[in-house]
């Protein structure tokens, strides 16, 4: 009985994803936005944090590299529970009135993929001999260029880092839904992403929608995984991926 | 020849550990020097920290344009180190192909791109990689590697070129290649080397001058035949592979030098150590003579009857070991061993000029550490 009513609750989401239903596509679309910005703002804070731990020593890293690390294990109603603290009408930032917006919702993703993201591209360049930073710093590049040519030459593991970061926050819903409230606005998605979406669904038992935002969140995150196997295993599309990736790295690196 | 680098009293520790401490070394401008030593002798931080790859705990290095390391702002560093380059034992190339590895540095210093083609292209015809320009790094063999490695080094035209063991881990046939492609470009350049190595055979045909490493200090430099004739102490012999080192003791001040016991025999050499010390005496095999037991020509101060107690043939050369008193080795061409019917048991004379024995004093080793 059971599974009859989970195989039709399955056909009948993929229905829904086929026929495009409007709701399903602003939440998803709102969830994509959202998470691509939060793992963006923990690119631009984490790759260079992690190469900062990674390749230089100074008083205090140990202490750094400890944080991060356990960031990396962070529960996120935890970190809800702390951007929450921070945000609300009387805590230290509340005067910014995020609290309940995506704003707020940004802030605790960026929380969250920023330690998962530093961490991997720390660990991703301590991997590397240190002769051979000598090796690029005897060639002529300084702290900077190095890092730079460290950071490309291990590209796919950053590639790594940046899924893992998009994952974790993809896939969170207790600090979304603390700080974001799960509100629609006029109709439009405000702060609701699939998870928190696909948890209001349920305690509405709405099976068949839940599983269609499972069924979409689950696809994100295999097309993500399936990206990366390609990029590290070198198949035609793996290659191209490569090679735009080098193009950027050239990119930084050429003047 | 004008001073490249000056190493003044240089120290430096890892960890509360010591691990160099060069008095003082120079490096002329245009010569090859070569740094031997076993592994852990602080050859390679010696080089790093000529390199300004690394800051030395105290000490002093002066560069070839006067300025001096323990004055400098990061911005003299970035110039100098500009000027040097470096090829270690990996060839750590960049994972790109052989083109854009050549290129790295000339980006990094900003040469347009139609000169950078133009180095490049010369720097692969130098090394025979042409056809192998657009090659991704990982489809090279170790020798190929190395190449690419020496070259991405030598097209930034440096004035100091620094080795750190370039050579180890090769097959024969690419080392004396990669020695030859070494040895043309920096004499051709007249760059200033630092070349590494735990082997010192492998550098001798390049090396000028030879400083030998123990221990994280500097124990001996000079011209490399002199350094294998006279090494300065047991340790340095014995780094050397140095033969026929034996103990004796100055039985009597003699005209020449001294007489010393050796085993059960009295030898003459050219010493300044008094009468009743302990030393260390080194006997080259390649000046040991072999004569028939009753010849009496030739002016060797030293001749001491003989008994042949191996001969071992290493191809056109033969290794003799005998016993006159100690035991000492000699060399001796095969076809005068087949002459002289060498083979064990046989009677004869060796001899060996006074200064071809070379006095050490008696060192904490000996002693029995």
């Amino acid at each position: 009985m059971a599974v009859g009513e989970i195989w039709q609750g399955l056909v009948e989401a993929c229905k829904l994803i086929a026929r495009l239903d409007p709701y399903v596509v602003k939440v998803t679309l709102f969830t994509l936005y959202v998470c691509a910005l939060a793992t963006m703002a923990g690119m631009v804070l984490g790759i260079p944090m992690g190469s900062l731990l990674a390749l230089h020593r100074f008083p205090g890293r140990k202490f750094l590299v400890t944080l991060v690390n356990a960031g990396m294990g962070l529960p996120p109603v935890v970190v809800g529970l702390f951007v929450y603290l921070l945000l609300k009408r009387r805590g230290p930032l509340g005067f910014l009135g995020w609290l309940y917006t995506p704003k707020a919702i940004l802030l605790a993703q960026v929380v969250l993929a920023l330690p998962l993201i530093a961490a991997i591209t720390m660990a991703a360049l301590q991997d590397v001999d240190p002769r051979m930073v000598l090796q690029i710093r005897s060639l002529g590049a300084g702290r900077v260029r190095t890092a730079l040519t460290l950071l490309r030459e291990r590209r796919l593991s950053l590639l790594a880092a940046v899924i893992a970061g998009f994952g974790g926050v993809i896939s969170e819903v207790g600090a979304a839904m603390m700080v974001g409230g799960n509100l629609m606005l006029r109709g439009e998605p405000y702060t609701r992403t699939l998870t928190t979406a696909l948890v209001l669904e349920v305690n509405r038992g709405e099976s068949v929608r839940a599983i269609a935002l499972g069924l979409i969140l689950l696809g994100i995150t295999l097309l993500l995984v399936w990206g990366l196997t390609l990029a590290q295993q070198g198949s035609v599309v793996g290659r191209a991926l490569r090679a735009s990736l080098s193009r950027l790295g050239s990119w930084k690196e050429g003047r | 020849m004008r001073t490249a680098f000056l190493v003044e009293e240089l120290e430096h520790r890892y960890d509360g550990r010591t691990v160099l401490r060069v008095e003082r070394l120079e490096v002329r401008e245009g010569e090859v020097l070569a740094v031997v030593g076993p592994n852990g002798a602080g050859k390679s931080t010696l080089l790093r920290l000529m390199a300004l790859l690394e800051e030395p705990t105290r000490g002093e290095v002066v560069f070839w344009d006067g300025s001096r390391l323990s004055a400098m702002t990061r911005r003299d560093k970035r110039r100098l180190s500009r000027e040097m380059a470096m090829v270690f034992q990996e060839p750590f190339l960049l994972n790109r192909d052989v083109w854009q590895n050549l290129e790295y540095g000339l980006k990094l210093r900003g040469v347009p791109r139609p000169e950078r083609a133009r180095k490049v292209e010369a720097m692969l015809r130098t090394l025979g990689l042409e056809p192998l320009a657009r090659r991704h790094v990982s489809s090279l063999s170790g020798g190929e590697a190395r190449k690419v490695s020496l070259g991405r080094a030598m097209v930034l035209e440096p004035r100091v070129l620094f080795l750190d063991e370039p050579l180890t881990n090769l097959d024969l046939p690419s080392r004396r290649e990669l020695l030859g492609l070494i040895s043309d470009m920096v004499r051709e350049r007249g760059i200033t080397a630092v070349y590494v190595s735990h082997d010192h055979h492998e550098v001798l045909e390049i090396a000028d001058r030879l400083a030998v490493m123990l221990g994280g200090e500097l124990v001996q430099e000079g011209k490399p035949d002199e350094v294998f004739r006279r090494p300065a102490s047991e340790e340095v012999a014995a780094f050397l592979g140095a033969e026929n080192l034996l103990e004796g003791r100055v039985v009597r001040r003699t005209e020449e030098g001294a007489a010393i016991l050796v085993g059960e025999a009295v030898i003459h050499a050219v010493t300044d150590i008094p009468e009743g010390e302990m030393v260390k005496v080194m006997i080259h095999p390649e000046e040991v003579v072999l004569l028939p037991p009753e010849s009496s020509s030739g002016s060797a101060r030293n001749r001491l009857p003989a008994r042949v107690l191996e001969v071992r043939e290493t191809g056109p050369v033969a290794r003799v070991r005998l016993d006159c008193g100690f035991p000492l080795a000699a060399l001796v061409t095969s076809t005068s061993r087949k002459d002289m019917g060498l083979e064990p048991g046989v009677s004869l004379r060796v001899a060996f000029k006074a200064t071809s024995v070379h006095v050490m004093p008696y060192s904490s080793r000996s002693r029995g550490e």
